[in-house]
C-alpha cells in the first residue's frame, strides 16, 4: 500500500518541498544581506565562543592602543621638560663660570649675574613642576599639585606611573623627580641658591662648577632612560597595530561569509525554487478526469 | 426459479451500481477534506435461494448482488504512527522554540551583547587607571558599570518573561486538550449509537481521528480502539476519554519562575490533585520540561537554568571586581569598600547595583601610593585577562545555550521529518486518488448500464411469453 500515490499526498509533498526550498532561500537571503555567517549562537556554538573571545581581545588591543598613546604623551612631556632642564642648567653653568672670574667683575656685574641666576632658578622650579593633563609628571602618583614645594621638599610617594602596553608588559611613563632634581638641600634649586649667595658674599664659585656638572650628568642619564622607554612604547605601538589587524582578520574569518559564495548560493537556490514551482504547477494538474469524455 | 427472479437480480445490480456511484461521489467531493479517509461500497454476491420442496435438484443461480457495508479504508497502525510521531515533534518543537527565543535574547555574538558591555567596563577601568582621580573618567566608569548591571538584569527579565509566557501557553494547550477530549467523548457516543443502529459512522470516525491526532500532538496520549466503535484515549496510563465520558486535566504548581524548583509546574486530574499526570510526549511535556526548576547538576529546565546562570554570573562579576576594589583606598583614605552591591532579596541578576556615585567613592588608588595612583583601577581592568574571568564565564554560558539550542533544533527537525513520513504514509493509504475514483465511476456507470440491459432482456423475454405465446394458427 506504500506505493499508492494520491492527489492529496502529491499536494502535501509538493507543498512541503516548496516550503523547504523557500526556507532555504530565506536563510541564504539573510546570509547574503547581512554577510554574517553566525547570526545566532546555535548556527555555530564553537564559532560563537571564538567570536566572543576574538572580540574581547580586539577590545583589549584597542585599550592597549589608548594606553600607548597616553603613555607616549606622558613621555614626550617628560622628555621636553628634561631637555629644558638641561638647557637651564647649561645656562646656569655658563653664568657660574662667568661669575667665577673674581678679579674681572665689579659688584654690580656680579649682582646682575645673581639676578639672572635667580630667574633661572624660578624657571627650573616651574619646569620641575611640569604638568600633563593636570598631573605633575615628576611626582609619581602624588596629587599635591606640585612636584616640589616652595621649601624644596619633594611631594612624590615613591610609586610610579605605569601604563599597560600589552597583555604582558606595563611600562613606567613618568620620571623620578627626586632622582632628577634632588631633594631639599641637595637639590638643583638649592645649588643655584648657594651659587647666588656665594656670588653676593664674594666667595669663589669654582667649587660649584663641578656640582653643576654632576647635576647635568644626572639629567642626561634620566633623559636617556626616558628615551629608551619611549622607544619601547613606539615598538609596542607597531606591534599593537599589527596585532589589531591580525585579530580583525581572525574575526572576519570566524563571523563573515564570502560574498561571492553567498551570492552564488542565493542565485542557485533561486533557480531551484523557480524550477520547483513550475514543476509543481505541471505535476499537480492532470488527472484521469482530463482524459475521460 | 421464479419468473421474476431475473428482474430482481437486475434491480439489485442497479442499486449496487448506484451505491458505488454515490460512494465515488462522496470520495471525490471530499478529495481535499483534511482527515477524510476514502471509502468503498463493499459488495457481496447474493447466493441462490435454499432448495426446498419437490423440485430440488435443479441448478440454481444467485440472486444478484448486495451492498453489505460502506467500508472506511483507514489503517489503525498508520494512524497510531502519526500520533506517536506528532507527539514527538510537538515535544521537540516546543523545546526548540523556547531555546531559540532564549538564545535570541542573548544578542550574541555582536555589539549589543553582555560580552561587548564587559569589554566597555574593562576599558573604562583601564581609562580610570590612566586618568586616576579624573571625574570625567569616573563618570564614564560608573555609567558603563551601571549599564552592564542593567544589561544583566534585562537578560534575566527576558528569561523570566519567557517563562511566564510559556506557562500561559501551557495553560492554553491544556484548555485545547480538555476541549478536544470533550469532543472525542461526544463523538464516541455518536459513533456507538450509529453503529448500534446499523448505520455508517465513517465521517464521525474521521473527525475523531483528527481530534485524537491533535490530542496526541498536545499531550502524547495514546489511543485504543474498542470493539464497540469507541476509542479510549489514555494519558499517562489513565483514561482521558473513556466511552462517552472525558476527564479534564489542569496545570498546577508555581506561577513564578523562582518557585519552579520547590513547586514545579505539573499536570493534574481536575478534582484529584493527588494524582499527577505523567506526560512523556507532546507539546505539554516539552513545555513542562522547559518550565522545570534549576538543579545542582545544571540539567533542569532550560529557562530556570539560564536564569540561575545569570544570577551566578552577576554574583561572580561582583565578587571579582569587589575583591580587587577592596584592596584600594577611596578619596577619604579608607580601604575595604565594595564597588558592586547585590541586593539580599530577590535574584542576584536583578539586585546588582553600583555603590559609588562619583569619583570619591571609587578605590582606584593603592594605599599610600598617592592620590593620583591608578594601580587598583588598572588591576581591576586586568581581571579580564584572568583564566577564570567574567568574560570566559559569559562565553561558556552562551556556548552552553548555543549547543542546547542547536541540539534542540536538530531533534525538532528530525522529529518533523519522521512526522512528515508518517503523515505521508497515512495519506498514501487513506487519501482519495482522483484517477482511482474516475475509474470506479466509469466502472459503476457501466455496471448500471449492464444491469439495465439485463432488465430489458428479462422484460422482453416476458413480453414474448405473455403477448406472443399461444397465438399459433391464429
Amino acid at each position: 500500500m506504500i506505493n499508492r500515490v494520491t492527489n492529496q499526498g502529491l499536494a502535501v509533498a509538493a507543498q512541503r518541498n516548496l516550503q523547504l526550498s523557500l526556507s532555504t532561500l530565506s536563510r541564504l537571503q539573510e546570509t547574503a544581506s547581512s554577510l554574517k555567517r553566525i547570526s545566532s549562537p546555535s548556527d555555530d556554538p564553537a564559532g560563537t565562543a571564538d567570536s566572543i573571545r576574538v572580540r574581547s581581545e580586539q577590545n583589549a588591543v584597542a585599550q592597549f592602543s589608548r594606553n600607548i598613546s597616553d603613555g607616549n604623551s606622558w613621555m614626550s612631556v617628560v622628555d621636553t621638560a628634561l631637555e629644558k632642564t638641561g638647557d637651564i642648567l647649561r645656562k646656569v653653568r655658563d653664568l657660574t663660570v662667568q661669575g667665577a672670574n673674581d678679579g674681572a667683575l665689579s659688584p654690580t656685574q656680579k649682582e646682575a649675574i645673581a639676578v639672572e641666576l635667580e630667574s633661572l632658578r624660578t624657571e627650573l622650579l616651574t619646569t620641575a613642576n611640569t604638568k600633563y593633563l593636570g598631573r605633575t609628571v615628576f611626582a609619581g602618583n602624588s596629587d599635591a599639585g606640585v612636584a616640589f614645594n616652595p621649601d624644596l621638599s619633594f611631594t612624590g610617594t615613591g610609586s610610579t606611573v605605569e601604563r599597560r602596553i600589552s597583555e604582558t608588559t606595563s611600562i613606567r611613563v613618568d620620571a623620578d623627580g627626586a632622582a632628577t632634581f634632588g631633594e631639599g638641600d641637595q637639590s638643583a634649586f638649592a645649588l643655584i641658591d648657594n651659587i647666588v649667595s656665594d656670588l653676593r658674599a664674594g666667595v669663589n664659585l669654582n667649587a660649584r662648577i663641578g656640582q653643576i656638572d654632576d647635576r647635568v650628568l644626572t639629567i642626561s642619564g634620566q633623559r636617556g632612560a626616558v628615551g629608551a622607554r619611549q622607544a619601547q612604547i613606539l615598538n609596542a605601538q607597531g606591534a599593537n597595530m599589527s596585532e589589531s589587524v591580525s585579530l580583525e582578520t581572525q574575526r572576519a574569518e570566524i563571523e563573515d561569509v564570502d560574498l561571492g559564495k553567498a551570492i552564488l548560493d542565493l542565485k542557485a537556490q533561486e533557480v531551484s525554487y523557480q524550477a520547483a514551482l513550475s514543476v509543481t504547477a505541471r505535476a499537480l494538474q492532470p488527472t484521469l478526469m482530463d482524459f475521460l469524455r | 426459479m421464479s419468473t421474476f427472479s431475473g428482474l430482481n437480480t437486475a434491480y439489485t445490480g442497479m442499486v449496487a451500481a448506484r451505491h458505488g456511484i454515490d460512494v465515488a461521489g462522496q470520495n471525490i467531493t471530499n478529495i481535499s477534506t483534511t482527515g477524510y479517509t476514502r471509502q468503498r461500497a463493499v459488495q457481496q454476491a447474493a447466493g441462490s435461494l435454499a432448495q426446498v420442496g419437490p423440485l430440488t435438484g435443479q441448478i440454481k443461480v444467485g440472486q444478484g448482488v448486495s451492498v453489505t457495508t460502506i467500508q472506511r479504508l483507514g489503517d489503525t497502525f498508520l494512524d497510531a504512527k502519526v500520533r506517536s510521531s506528532t507527539a514527538s515533534s510537538g515535544y521537540w518543537g516546543v523545546r526548540a522554540n523556547a531555546l531559540s527565543t532564549l538564545q535570541t535574547s542573548l544578542h550574541e555574538p555582536g555589539d549589543s551583547g553582555v560580552s561587548k558591555q564587559l569589554s566597555n567596563v574593562w576599558a573604562a577601568w583601564s581609562d580610570m587607571g590612566n586618568k586616576a582621580g579624573d571625574p570625567a573618567a569616573a563618570a564614564v566608569l560608573l555609567q558603563q558599570s551601571s549599564a552592564l548591571a542593567t544589561q544583566i538584569a534585562d537578560g534575566y527579565t527576558a528569561v523570566d518573561t519567557q517563562w511566564n509566557q510559556l506557562k500561559t501557553d501551557t495553560e492554553g494547550m491544556v484548555t485545547e486538550l480538555n476541549d478536544a477530549a470533550t469532543q472525542v467523548a461526544a463523538l464516541n457516543g455518536l459513533i456507538r449509537s450509529t453503529l448500534n443502529a446499523g448505520g455508517s459512522a465513517n465521517e464521525y470516525i474521521d473527525q475523531r481521528n483528527n481530534l485524537t491526532t491533535t490530542i496526541a500532538t498536545i499531550s502524547g496520549a495514546t489511543v485504543r480502539n474498542l470493539p464497540d466503535g469507541t476509542a479510549e484515549v489514555l494519558l499517562g496510563g489513565n483514561a482521558l476519554v473513556s466511552g462517552d465520558r472525558s476527564h479534564a486535566v489542569e496545570v498546577t504548581g508555581t506561577t513564578q519562575m523562582v518557585g519552579a524548583a520547590g513547586d514545579p509546574v505539573k499536570l493534574n486530574w481536575v478534582g484529584r490533585p493527588d494524582v499527577p499526570v505523567s506526560v512523556d510526549g507532546g507539546e505539554i511535556a516539552g513545555a513542562l520540561s522547559t518550565l522545570a526548576g534549576a538543579n545542582a547538576s545544571g540539567s533542569g529546565g532550560a529557562l530556570a537554568e539560564a536564569a540561575a546562570d545569570y544570577n551566578e554570573f552577576a554574583t561572580f562579576l561582583a565578587d571579582k571586581i569587589n575583591t580587587v576594589h577592596r584592596t584600594g583606598v577611596i578619596a577619604d583614605g579608607t580601604a575595604g569598600h565594595d564597588f558592586y552591591a547585590i541586593s539580599a532579596t530577590g535574584p542576584a541578576a536583578l539586585g546588582l547595583s553600583v555603590i559609588p556615585t562619583d569619583v570619591k567613592g571609587i578605590a582606584f588608588a593603592a594605599p599610600g601610593a598617592g592620590g593620583n595612583d591608578g594601580s587598583i583601577a588598572a588591576a581591576v581592568a586586568r581581571i579580564k585577562s584572568d583564566k577564570d574571568s567574567p568574560d570566559t564565564k559569559w562565553s561558556a554560558f552562551v556556548t552552553t545555550i548555543a549547543i542546547a539550542t542547536k541540539t534542540g533544533l536538530q531533534q525538532s527537525a528530525l522529529a518533523d521529518l519522521s512526522t512528515k513520513a508518517a503523515v505521508g504514509n497515512q495519506l498514501a493509504n487513506s487519501a482519495v486518488d482522483m484517477d482511482e475514483e474516475q475509474m470506479n465511476l466509469a466502472m459503476f456507470q457501466t455496471a448500471y448500464n449492464g444491469a439495465a440491459r439485463v432488465l430489458t432482456a428479462v422484460d422482453e423475454m416476458l413480453d414474448t411469453l405473455i403477448n406472443r405465446t399461444g397465438l399459433v394458427g391464429r
